[in-house]
């Protein structure tokens, strides 16, 4: 479980967040949209332990070593074969060399990348690169993933196939998940709930919402469940509602 | 296919072809400016007699000697500033400095400390060497991609992981990447180093040849200081492609 309490953030005198609260039970997937500069990474970075926080608390049921991290880059080691970059994460949590490679290739394979393990990140497409960043990360088997905005940089089709691979796996792993990102039909088709941040500085977050859209799903079709328009469109009308008041 | 390498062959050849042609009409004086031939033939002279060898030894080893010292060293202070702020302070204005003046004012200096020996010009070619390292190693490892850094930092890995997974990478690559001007710089030192004072190596026999207005014979033994320069430059070409060949 993941609790996040009256968090205030600032980079200097003015808060970028400010008393920010939000909650992650576990297996539960959970998105943060918001504006450009709410501090969506802000708040991220903060719960990485990358940003320290100005008030509030973060409160973690899980050990740094069951909580895996994905960037909207990639940031794979560019010297490191892909199933070298995959094994690393697990060496870093000391599991021994051999069994990590073992470990690395079969997460590759799970995630269609079989036959690409030796493979520097060069030679990758940006959706093979970014499967492999999620291998990293998934063959650590964390309790909870943060994610910021990951998917950003890759083209649709792309982007879909792997939000997909993502959801079979969260699912099946039981895996709790905190996902920023600006794409609102991305954070209903993949969450359970959607917390919106208003325009920043000294940005809030302002409403929640619960996504009634069955599990296990499927990222597209969630997308014609009859819940989805609706919901999308409050969604929509709130953040419009937020970016207009301040340029108002 | 690409035929360059045939084109500046055949650009050469005409070059060669002209000179000679002017020179043996008469055209160049050849006290000044002798044939191609004229310097074939000393250099044909220099092998043959065998008289080349011993000043070709000299000046590998007091090349080779102050590239490695140098590459050890440079590293050695350019990690050290890079990660203790105190060091940076007191060894960045005194690189500085000495990166400012032409450092082959500093061989006069070193006979007089080191002798005529081999030592004053390896210390010429090492102190040469050692600034353009100590500067690449310096500003490569504050300019590191962050990314990498938070990585590892958020797969777990502390220090000692991120120097041997982030930082020895990628000084190694800066190092590689800099090794043909390090070369270049080496056999700088140690030929000015024997043309201060000497009594071997290329730099001594340029002297040799300078004062005995031989100009076949000086420029018999700068085509051989450029072949051998050539040669050490592809080996570091090679070098760089196969431990680089991440890089593509």
């Amino acid at each position: 479980m993941l609790r996040v309490d009256e968090l205030t953030l600032a980079y200097g005198v003015v808060p970028v967040l400010e008393r920010a609260s939000l909650s992650v039970d576990t297996a539960q997937f959970v998105s943060l949209v918001g504006p450009s500069g709410s501090g969506k990474s802000t708040l991220l970075r903060a719960v990485m332990g990358l940003q320290a926080a100005s008030g509030g608390r973060i409160e973690c049921s899980y050990a740094p070593g069951e909580i895996g991290i994905l960037f909207q880059d990639d940031a794979l080691l560019p010297w490191r074969r892909a199933e070298e970059n995959v094994a690393l994460g697990l060496r870093l949590k000391g599991v021994a060399r051999r069994e990590a490679e073992a470990v690395a290739r079969s997460w590759l394979d799970r995630l269609g990348l079989n036959g690409l393990g030796r493979r520097y990140p060069r030679e990758l497409s940006g959706g093979q690169r970014k499967r492999v960043a999620l291998a990293q990360v998934l063959a650590r088997a964390p309790q909870l993933l943060l994610m910021d905005e990951p998917f950003a940089a890759l083209d649709a089709i792309v982007r879909a196939r792997v939000s997909q691979d993502l959801v079979r796996l969260v699912e099946a792993q039981g895996i709790s998940v905190l996902l920023v990102t600006h794409d609102l039909e991305e954070a209903l088709a993949l969450s359970d709930s959607v917390y919106l941040l208003s325009q920043g500085p000294r940005a809030r977050i302002t409403a929640h919402y619960p996504v009634p859209l069955p599990r296990p799903r499927d990222v597209m079709q969630a997308r014609t469940h009859p819940g989805f328009a609706p919901l999308l469109e409050r969604l929509w009308n709130d953040l419009s509602r937020e970016v207009g008041e301040i340029a108002a | 296919m690409n035929h360059a390498w045939v084109r500046q062959l055949a650009g050469l050849a005409v070059f060669l072809a002209v000179w000679e042609g002017a020179a043996r009409h008469g055209m160049l004086n050849p006290l000044y400016i002798p044939a191609p031939l004229a310097i074939a033939s000393a250099l044909l002279t220099l092998f043959a007699e065998g008289t080349i060898w011993p000043h070709l030894e000299a000046t590998f080893a007091a090349a080779l000697g102050g590239l490695a010292a140098g590459l050890v060293v440079g590293t050695v202070l350019g990690v050290a500033a890079a990660l203790l702020p105190l060091v940076a302070e007191l060894l960045e204005p005194v690189m500085v400095l000495l990166n400012a003046v032409p450092r082959v004012v500093l061989a006069p200096l070193f006979v007089i400390w080191l002798g005529i020996g081999l030592a004053s010009k390896v210390a010429l070619a090492f102190i040469l060497v050692a600034v353009v390292i100590f500067f690449t190693v310096f500003t490569g490892i504050r300019q590191v991609d962050r990314r990498l850094v938070e990585r590892i930092t958020t797969l777990g890995g502390g220090r000692l992981a991120l120097l041997r997974e982030v930082y020895l990478p990628s000084v190694t690559a800066w190092i590689l990447g800099n090794l043909k001007v390090a070369v270049g710089f080496a056999f700088t030192g140690a030929v000015v180093g024997e043309f201060v004072a000497a009594t071997r190596g290329l730099g001594y026999l340029l002297s040799f040849a300078q004062s005995t207005f031989n100009a076949a014979l000086m420029l018999a033994i700068v085509t051989v200081i450029m072949v051998v320069v050539l040669l050490i430059f592809a080996l570091a070409g090679w070098l760089e492609h196969r431990l680089l060949r991440w890089r593509g």
